[in-house]
């Protein structure tokens, strides 16, 4: 039966291999170490296709070693014999490849160690996770530390925290560890491990060693890979075995894949089994992740549908945005959709470059021009328009969380405001004047940069927010344990912290002004640990301090390339300001568990940004003249399920400040808000506590928290009535008299419908359209009344309040 | 084996132990929501017919006492403690035998036999913001998340009912933890942006402007839609028909006398407005029993100011007449419609006020020990719940957490407070982590 079942294996497996021609195959991982009688690693083989397939055919290869009396292959497992160095030659399909292997200590037993045998099952079995004994009292009266942070602690509370009980030194198998563990007595958990499996064999092993401790030398975990990094699949069904290999501060490695936790970000596309095996289902995307100590490390897989026949055709690429996402929309088999027409395109431009709508001059000058490069001449045009800026001022307020506060009084904040206006006006280089604001120390009035450190004054938010602003991570999680989803440990928290231990605030003769200086005193300490931690820089180094205030040596590093999220995460809150969506979406969520739609395409803007030194207006520029940013939304068959991979344009309502000034702008009637001159722009209000019942029934920022969840775009009851029935509308018509000002001149009312659709919409509108309400106008004994109604229905219709 | 649990399977991010069994909730969903797969999610909880289906408590009037209330000055005086605690309030007798309240609480003993009293609420949070948090969101508050309030939470799970919105503030957004927190601003409350005790008193663009009447918003609204026409056709997108839906209820809204009356105070009795008090308190509860009379499902509504950190006496002397009156009022009178059994009257403040009088002759915050009314809907009628001990400084019977507290409220409205919902992220979340439904509290 077996044989039959294998020879039908084969014959699919040649069958489909013939549709499509073999590319060539990779093992995985590229080598094999093995080190002492336990050393073990597994390997899986992935066959690539010409058509862009991929094939996990490990079970279909012919796998010998050069020199078979040095290990023992079974299946995909080989395991040590002797020691020695030979390779591994895996062929399939007529192509072949070879890898190193090499054993060491062959015939030498390896001790049990609690820190890399023990912990891991631990967190493999879910014994420390948030929902069992790691959450943080415990579960049912014993606590484990929540994903393995503080094994020592550990240690004591199995050995020494009620002695006797929980490990049984006489009799391993009957210590309450094992007995839970197994089931065999009541627990809350129910069975974790089964007698006779490794995890079983490893915990006897330990106990029946004295459940020793580890010595101080123990070496840690300083890596994880996961193999392979990407796959394709050809539609459901299809498996791919997931290979995780750690590497160790003493330079070792070992194959951790059955100690791994996995999951996978989108369940509906591919699952992944508890023993890393990935099975497609429906055509998507999908990111599994391999958790081991405190590491998390992913991989992408692609599930198309079964045999998807897809020619890309030769789509036009203006510059690298373009190759980039056209390289994954390949791997996708998605086909981008249309560039928009002019109309679409100068209303989306207005929108996003400078905050408002052309104006009817604007518009005809544009539609009517037939200059090949139009586009790109008008995009260069609205980015040296002071409204660009102020657009922008209005972003970084938000994150800065300008507004006036206990801590900061009115004048502080005002300054603060012009401070960050001028740097934003004058074009001066993100990193430059970030630098400054880090780094600052002074008065509040005389160096308003320093409101930064007034705005929030305790250490572990400023840390937080320092983070997720400038580095766009959420980092509190590692403040009471490992980050669960990220690479960030207490350590890392803590060493990050401690830049801003050393902050010192006095008052002066001015109540309203503070000053902020270095006061070269102040530790963090590490609340399980203890002890002050040293100042390292979040993912980077411990600097060598040399005596600097240490907000200054921080900002050094923070805004410069050392720094490898500080580019990519600006460039991607750019691209999310013309998009909609962040290649990392939330753009201040970037973490592991949470990776970029398109990576290559983030880390080329992050190199251009860099490259450009943080001059964003020279990256505005390549997005804008993109064609991917000139897209229309209209979809096809492929790009209809697209919200993360730029296949199509995106819907978008615009943001509460913009559509007030929009409102503003083609009522003619002018805003007061309080501090600011009559006819000011909603975008040009300085404190984030000014508001108006618009801005804040449209979702305005309040600038509570740094978190770019504060712009609010969903839709309410609130919003519909104060369109229908508010002064945003009805009143700023008649206010503004347009339509009284156009029946002066003696406009017919089709050209004043004309008018209002290119003010309103940016296009003109249909024949249909100026048939129907031109009847409709008509109709009615007053035309001006019923003119101004034809304007109201275009403030409230749906194609203003977005951005298409 | 077990899948990562998620975050808030973790009690550390609450800090209360868990008894729950074992959860097995991966992360599910795709790389994070956009927003309109957001919506599109939403939009489907909501609708779904096979929903959660109404409890017993058709309707709920939550009403808020910022600042703190002094529970020992309200509901749960100690007369035979030392002067230092039980402070210079005296005390009335109430329809139960040997049960009394604050002396300011006259009207409201008299209705004692109609409603509950819980004497031992508590929680851990003495910050205005985080007690607030507590009580209108049934969560501690998170660093990493902000919760939706109960009444975003029966929006989202029940929508609009006769054409009403479902969840209404008076007279305005108390806190931004009434709001609808990781839900979409969707199921954010409809605030009237205007006090109905104020003599000009309209609802924020309820009424159409000046110059339009019914006829020319209909020949508006044909010319809307046929300026709509054009998009609807080119555009497919979740955050279009969202948009849609909210116009849709305008409309219903704006063109339902019977919905716009239900915010007209003015219909009511000038009798029943006096009975109920012509100020704050007994305006805003009137037009709470007209709401939900009509088909709000949840008014939340606030009155007064009750961080006294000084001079109590005279403080709660001045602000309490006025509370007892309307609410003493509002439990006849929906009892006298026959609303009382469906609707649910919830009395709750961010926490109580330390047991000693302090220097300055006030009391400060205590979060310990502190009281809250429910009345109606399904619950006890003339019922003390629990107890705080002699000097009103713990709970000494069945302490009522947070949890339980939302837990129970929830369950009389229908909604299963271990339902999931879905946060930004594909985090499922449950409506109430870990509470149970107190028993005792149910008629």
């Amino acid at each position: 039966m077996n044989r039959i079942a294998l020879l039908v294996s084969l014959v699919i497996v040649s069958v489909s291999a013939q549709a499509q021609e073999l590319t060539g195959i990779e093992v995985y991982p590229g080598d094999i170490n093995l080190l002492t009688a336990r050393g073990r690693q597994t390997f899986v083989v992935q066959a690539s296709y010409a058509d862009g397939i991929t094939r996990d055919v490990t079970a279909q290869c012919k796998v010998t070693l050069a020199n078979p009396g040095l290990a023992k292959i079974d299946k995909n497992l080989v395991t040590p014999l002797a020691d020695g160095e030979t390779q591994l030659i895996v062929e399939f399909g007529g192509k072949s490849k070879t890898i190193p292997v090499k054993v060491k200590d062959a015939k030498v037993d390896r001790p049990i160690s609690f820190k890399l045998d023990v912990m891991p099952i631990f967190m493999r079995a879910g014994c420390n996770s948030g929902g069992c004994h790691g959450a943080a009292r415990g579960k049912d009266g014993f606590r484990l530390s929540l994903f393995g942070f503080d094994a020592d602690g550990d240690h004591y509370r199995l050995t020494r925290e009620l002695p006797g009980r929980r490990i049984n030194l006489s009799l391993p198998q009957e210590s309450l560890l094992i007995e839970k563990a197994l089931g065999k007595v009541p627990h809350t958990g129910g069975a974790r491990i089964k007698e006779g499996d490794p995890y079983y064999h490893d915990l006897i092993r330990w106990i029946e060693a004295k459940a020793p401790n580890d010595p101080a030398t123990i070496p840690t975990p300083v890596g994880l890979d996961i193999y392979p990094k990407q796959a394709v699949l050809d539609g459901k069904g299809e498996l791919q075995q997931m290979v995780v290999r750690a590497t160790y501060s003493d330079g070792t490695v070992r194959d951790v894949t059955s100690l791994s936790l996995f999951l996978s970000s989108n369940d509906n596309s591919a699952k992944i089994s508890d023993d890393g095996l990935v099975t497609a289902n429906e055509r998507g995307e999908a990111f599994v992740m391999a958790r081991f100590a405190t590491f998390t490390v992913g991989a992408q897989i692609i599930v198309l549908p079964k045999g998807l026949k897809f020619t890309w055709p030769n789509v036009e690429e203006r510059n690298y945005i373009d190759t980039l996402v056209h390289n994954k929309l390949k791997k996708l088999r998605i086909l981008p959709g249309e560039v928009c027409d002019d109309e679409t395109f100068l209303r989306r431009v207005y929108l996003d470059i400078v905050g408002v709508l052309p104006t009817v001059e604007e518009y005809s000058k544009f539609i009517s021009s037939s200059e090949p490069n139009k586009r790109a001449k008008l995009i260069d045009e609205l980015l040296e328009r002071k409204e660009f800026a102020e657009l922008w001022v209005l972003k970084w307020a938000e994150l800065l969380q300008i507004r006036s506060s206990q801590q900061v009084s009115y004048k502080a904040m005002l300054l603060y405001y012009e401070w960050l206006q001028q740097r934003i006006a004058q074009n001066v280089p993100v990193d430059v004047w970030v630098q400054e604001l880090l780094g600052a120390s002074g008065g509040t009035f005389k160096n308003p940069a320093t409101n930064f450190y007034q705005n929030e004054t305790d250490i572990l938010k400023l840390t937080e927010n320092v983070a997720q602003v400038f580095m766009g991570m959420r980092i509190q999680c590692a403040q009471c344990h490992n980050h669960p989803f990220d690479r960030w440990t207490m350590d890392d928290y803590y060493s990050f912290a401690a830049f801003f231990a050393q902050i010192g605030r006095k008052g002066t003769d001015d109540p309203r002004e503070v000053i902020v200086f270095n006061s070269r005193g102040g530790e963090v300490s590490h609340p399980v640990r203890g002890g002050a931690m040293k100042p390292k820089f979040l993912g980077g180094i411990e600097p060598d301090l040399k005596g600097e205030d240490r907000r200054v040596v921080l900002a050094r590093w923070l805004a410069s390339p050392e720094n490898p999220y500080f580019a990519t995460g600006l460039a991607n809150r750019v691209w999310h300001h013309f998009f909609g969506v962040g290649i990392i979406e939330e753009v201040d969520d970037v973490r592991i568990s949470n990776p970029a739609s398109n990576p290559e395409l983030l880390a080329e803007l992050g190199k251009r940004f860099t490259s450009y030194k943080y001059d964003f207006k020279k990256l505005v520029r390549d997005i804008c003249n993109s064609r991917t940013y000139q897209l229309s939304t209209k979809t096809n068959e492929s790009n209809e399920g697209d919200t993360r991979n730029f296949a199509r344009a995106y819907l978008r309502r615009i943001k509460a400040e913009t559509f007030l000034d929009c409102i503003s702008q083609v009522t003619e009637t002018k805003n007061k808000f309080p501090g600011l001159p009559n006819g000011a722009r909603a975008v040009q209000i300085a404190d984030g506590t000014v508001s108006t019942y618009f801005l804040t029934t449209f979702g305005r920022a309040q600038r509570e928290t740094v978190c770019s969840c504060e712009v609010r775009l969903e839709p309410t009851l609130s919003q519909s009535l104060h369109l229908l029935n508010g002064d945003a509308t009805t009143s700023r018509i008649i206010n503004g008299n347009v339509i009284g000002k156009r029946l002066a001149e003696n406009k017919t009312i089709a050209q004043i419908i004309e008018e209002l659709y290119i003010r309103c919409l940016s296009r003109k509108p249909t024949g249909a359209e100026v048939a129907k309400l031109v009847a409709m106008v008509d109709a009615e004994p007053d035309k001006k009344t019923a003119l101004e109604d034809v304007f109201w229905s275009l403030l409230n219709s749906r194609e203003f309040m977005f951005n298409h | 084996m077990t899948r990562p649990v998620t975050w808030q399977d973790d009690p550390a991010h609450f800090r209360r132990p868990t008894r729950r069994s074992f959860l097995t909730v991966g992360l599910v969903g795709g790389l994070g929501l956009s927003l309109d797969q957001f919506f599109r999610l939403q939009a489907v909880q909501a609708n779904t017919p096979g929903g959660p289906k109404e409890g017993p408590a058709k309707s709920i009037i939550h009403i808020f006492l910022p600042g703190g209330i002094a529970h020992q000055d309200f509901l749960d005086p100690k007369p035979l403690a030392p002067v230092e605690y039980r402070g210079e309030i005296g005390t009335t007798p109430t329809k139960l035998p040997g049960v009394f309240f604050s002396e300011y609480m006259k009207h409201t003993a008299q209705v004692a036999d109609k409603i509950t009293v819980c004497r031992s609420m508590t929680h851990g949070e003495a910050a205005h913001e985080r007690g607030t948090h507590n009580m209108f969101t049934g969560y501690r508050p998170s660093p990493a998340i902000i919760f939706p309030s109960m009444g975003s939470v029966v929006s989202h799970e029940f929508g609009p009912r006769k054409n009403l919105p479902p969840y209404v503030c008076i007279p305005s957004l108390p806190t931004t933890y009434a709001s609808s927190g990781y839900l979409s601003s969707a199921f954010a409350p409809f605030s009237l942006g205007s006090d109905p005790a104020a003599p000009g008193f309209t609802v924020q663009d309820l009424k159409l402007p000046n110059g339009v009447d019914d006829k020319r918003f209909e020949k508006r609204r044909s010319m809307l839609e046929a300026v709509n026409d054009y998009f609807a056709r080119k555009e497919k997108d979740d955050s279009l028909k969202a948009m849609d839906t909210f116009y849709e209820r305008a409309y219903s809204l704006i063109s339902s006398e019977q919905a716009k009356n239900a915010f007209n105070i003015n219909l009511e009795k000038p009798e029943l407005r006096d009975a109920y008090g012509r100020n704050a308190a007994g305006q805003r509860m009137l037009l709470a029993r007209r709401l939900v009379e009509s088909g709000v499902r949840f008014v939340s509504l606030t009155y007064g100011g009750w961080d006294m950190h000084n001079s109590i006496k005279a403080g709660m002397a001045g602000s309490l007449p006025q509370f007892d009156q309307a609410f003493a009022m509002l439990i006849r009178d929906l009892s006298d419609r026959g609303l009382l059994d469906s609707t649910l009257v919830m009395v709750s403040s961010e926490f109580g006020r330390t047991p000693k009088i302090n220097g300055t002759a006030g009391r400060d915050h205590w979060p310990k020990v502190f009281s809250i009314i429910l009345a109606g809907g399904g619950i006890k009628k003339g019922f003390i719940y629990g107890a705080s001990d002699a000097t009103a400084t713990e709970p000494e019977d069945d302490p009522l957490t947070v949890e339980d507290m939302a837990m129970t409220v929830y369950h009389q409205l229908g909604i299963d407070g271990e339902k999931k919902l879905m946060s930004p992220g594909s985090r499922p979340i449950d409506i109430v982590r870990e509470g149970t439904v107190r028993k005792a509290l149910i008629a």
